[in-house]
């Protein structure tokens, strides 16, 4: 006995139909350059993240994905300008979604990932991490403005610096302190570091006490030893020498 | 017409303790799957508004949802009901001893991974996502549980060839040849994620090594990660092809559409693997493309299975007095009592029309760009894994359970309202998460302490509307499973009515023919590993020779990596 027409009839139209389907893909890709992401061995992982002007109207942006934050945080480019977007990670899988937007990316440790993108208009995009990271990753999200032309282009002040760079900074950061701890507002990962010498603050206990140079050295030599209120015991211990606490120290009396 | 006793067998008594402890202890394990997915829903939606709940941290509980509900729950379901079709249709008693390891492995596997899992020690979830580093006791009793099922396989083997020894010329009975094609897509499934457990992940998480190459892992891991699902769809089907045409009174509209059906998904299940890994760097996109390709052509044996799966239940329906073009869908016995089991397969096969189309829409290349890990992804998933393959696995659970303890199903009513109760909160959970994956909201993330969260600057009020929805659609859900758990062990605790019997439902062809091509599955197996070298080899080759950095190991808890203590 044979199959019957009818049979033959459903499974010819099936391979059409999900032939049609893909063919529409391969129409996107060929006609309108709508493709994925390729594999890059010409750009190395890097560690810093930066916004690169090529020219008025092309940029580049290397994104560093980390536990749990991008770095650059944020970035502005004018509107009509391609901005190729590079995101590597210097430690665990992230991934990268401009939402409002079809660039999609995933950052793979030892790997960069890079796609192309347009923009035509002046908008506040928001970068988030959509890949599980660990416990930080509810909140790892940066900023992409895209502004007027004219905005961009006209001479504006220079931002005053977020901070001074010097030892205790950069301590702070290759021990990856900032990471949970901002300079800024409050994070809700760890306690800000935002005007934190001299305040006083409330521990897991309930007592208060006044943050000065001993608790600041106990705080970083045995994170476990006072806990603030509403912070979990999870900070590792950083790997410091004296010399290297007491720099940290002398700067976190800086961050007004 | 009742469901029970037609084809009753009797059978070993170690066979049928056996088959009961592997359908209630993954059953046990699911109550705890369940509230792990109730919880998930409670988050996003911002009712909880915390990383932990009770003790276990969300990701915590992302894992155990992910491994009990699709590992666990999965593969001992898999491996009873195989043996059940095994044991049935060729009827030869199997090695007990072999039977009994591999049910030790794999309950041992479960209690090692679910050790580490609820100790916090194994926050990775269910794709591992090295380098974050699980406790070896996780990876080990993965390990197991899949030894143990690949026993289960091998010990179908002699009976399988001893019968066709003694019936040559004979076809293949159906349900066999379908188990059969799941176990082989199990094999070839799991044969890369046991590379990368056994070379990559367990020498690193052991402190031998002290890096991980994550681009090889990952594409190791995907090569598991798709044919999986097949594994899964794979018993449904089984129960589709063999058993459904009989609910609804009628025969199986064509027997060949079934094994084509089983054969091609031997065939496609496995070369698509990389069509979850589009977004991801160091792949070059034209293999990404191939399995793009191959992708599309593993959705025609689900086009086949909805018009044999139609077809066969107007045959059944017009057999019971259904009249006209679409008046024999009056026919059917959606709240019969005694074909209970209908509800949950039909149920299924309507939730599986969406899990269908959204996966289509997944697999086009490009248009993965708008999806890939947002919101999306979960609803698609769900109305596949948490549709026709729940809805069936927890039916035929019950129906084995009662008919080999020789138990009268309790609360028939509530019975055979569950699946429908499940259908209606999977569409509203799917919706939900449908509009919010759209808008970009994120999947794996823990809404209530950020997005979801009204007093957080990351607040985005306009994912919340679906983020509820997927809410109401999960309480339903869970719901609809509590109702389940009920029936499930209040029939277990019930009166003896007869006497226990390995019992199959078992439809006749109505088309039967004999085409040569779907009759062996040695054509189709060296098609298939054609196909695996011409999908993998490049991309893996490409891969290797890359020499990507490996990552030292992280704990989900520190932006510091894991001290990696020096070789002794």
């Amino acid at each position: 006995m044979t199959v019957t027409q009818l049979e033959r009839r459903v499974f010819a139209i099936a391979i059409l139909f999900v032939l049609l389907l893909f063919g529409f893909a391969a129409l996107a890709v060929n006609q309108f350059h709508v493709g994925l992401p390729t594999c890059l061995t010409s750009v190395k992982p890097f560690q810093k993240g930066e916004l690169i002007t090529h020219a008025p109207n092309h940029y580049e942006v290397h994104y560093v994905a980390r536990m749990w934050r991008f770095e650059p945080e944020e970035v502005t480019v004018p509107a009509g300008s391609i901005v190729d977007v590079y995101v590597s990670t210097p430690d665990v899988t992230h991934g990268l979604i401009l939402l409002g937007t079809n660039l999609n990316l995933m950052a793979v440790p030892g790997v960069v990932n890079y796609a192309r993108i347009k923009f035509d208009q002046p908008h506040v995009y928001q970068v988030l991490c959509h890949e599980y990271c660990g416990l930080g990753h509810d909140r790892m999200a940066a900023t992409l403005r895209v502004v007027d032309a004219a905005t961009y282009h006209s001479p504006k002040p220079s931002p005053p610096p977020l901070a001074t760079i010097d030892a205790g900074y950069r301590l702070l950061e290759e021990k990856e302190c900032l990471s949970c701890h901002s300079l800024h507002a409050d994070a809700d990962l760890a306690p800000s570091f935002k005007g934190i010498y001299g305040k006083t603050q409330t521990l897991g206990d309930g007592s208060v006490i006044a943050i000065d140079d001993a608790y600041l050295r106990e705080s970083i030599v045995h994170p476990s030893a006072k806990l603030v209120k509403g912070y979990d015991d999870v900070m590792p211990v950083p790997t410091a020498t004296d010399e290297e606490v007491e720099q940290m120290i002398q700067y976190l009396k800086t961050t007004k | 017409m009742t469901l029970s006793n037609e084809h009753a067998m009797e059978i070993e008594p170690g066979l049928r303790r056996m088959l009961l402890i592997e359908i209630v202890f993954p059953m046990i394990l699911l109550i705890l799957g369940i509230y792990h997915g109730l919880l998930q829903v409670l988050y996003r939606a911002g009712i909880i508004h915390s990383s932990q709940f009770l003790g276990l941290e969300y990701f915590q509980g992302l894992t155990l949802h992910g491994v009990v509900n699709a590992i666990v729950f999965t593969t001992f379901f898999a491996v009873a009901f195989g043996y059940a079709v095994v044991r049935h249709y060729l009827a030869r008693p199997l090695n007990m001893t072999v039977a009994w390891l591999s049910f030790a492995l794999m309950m041992i596997g479960t209690l090692l991974s679910a050790a580490a899992i609820l100790s916090g020690k194994a926050t990775v979830l269910y794709t591992f996502y090295p380098p974050l580093r699980a406790h070896p006791a996780f990876y080990f009793g993965l390990v197991l549980v899949v030894v143990g099922s690949w026993l289960a396989f091998f010990n179908w083997l002699p009976p399988y060839f001893a019968w066709k020894r003694e019936h040559p010329g004979e076809k293949i009975p159906l349900a066999v040849v379908g188990i059969f094609a799941a176990f082989i897509v199990w094999l070839i499934a799991t044969a890369p994620v046991a590379v990368e457990i056994l070379f990559l992940l367990i020498p690193w998480s052991m402190g031998w090594v002290g890096t991980v190459n994550v681009p090889l892992a990952r594409m190791l891991f995907w090569f598991f990660g798709h044919p999986l699902v097949y594994f899964w769809l794979l018993p449904t089907y089984v129960m589709y092809y063999t058993m459904l045409p009989k609910l609804c009174g009628g025969k199986l509209f064509s027997d060949f559409a079934g094994r084509l059906t089983f054969l091609w998904l031997v065939l496609y299940s496995a070369p698509v693997g990389i069509h979850h890994q589009f977004t991801e760097p160091g792949i070059t996109d034209t293999w990404k493309f191939v399995h793009a390709f191959f992708t599309m052509l593993v959705a025609v044996p689900s086009f086949l299975t909805a018009f044999t799966m139609a077809a066969s239940m107007e045959q059944g329906a017009r057999q019971s007095g259904g009249r006209g073009l679409l008046g024999w869908w009056k026919k059917l016995p959606y709240l019969d009592k005694d074909r209970w089991l209908f509800s949950y397969l039909f149920a299924g096969l309507f939730i599986f029309i969406f899990g269908g189309v959204t996966g289509i829409i997944n697999a086009s290349y490009n248009m993965n760009n708008v999806v890939h890990n947002t919101a999306w992804l979960p609803a698609h998933f769900h109305q596949t894994v948490a549709g026709p393959v729940f809805l069936s696995y927890i039916g035929m659970s019950l129906f084995l359970a009662a008919s080999l303890t020789g138990k009268q199903i309790k609360f028939p009513a509530w019975n055979v309202w569950v699946p429908y109760i499940w259908t209606l909160g999977i569409m509203i959970f799917s919706t939900g998460l449908f509009i919010g994956g759209a808008a970009g909201e994120p999947r794996r993330t823990n809404l209530g302490v950020s997005y979801s969260d009204p007093h957080s600057s990351l607040y985005h009020p306009e994912w919340h509307f679906g983020d509820i929805m997927g809410c109401v659609g999960g309480i339903i859900m869970t719901i609809a499973g509590l109702m389940f758990f009920v029936v499930f062990f209040a029939t277990l605790c019930g009166q003896t009515a007869r006497k226990g019997a390995l019992d199959l439902i078992v439809s006749e062809p109505y088309h039967d023919e004999r085409v040569p091509a779907v009759q062996s599955f040695t054509p189709w197996l060296a098609a298939a590993a054609l196909l695996l070298v011409i999908a993998y080899a490049p991309p893996l080759t490409e891969t290797i020779r890359s020499q990507f950095p490996g990552a030292r190991g992280y704990s989900p808890h520190s932006p510091l990596p894991v001290n990696v203590e020096p070789n002794h």
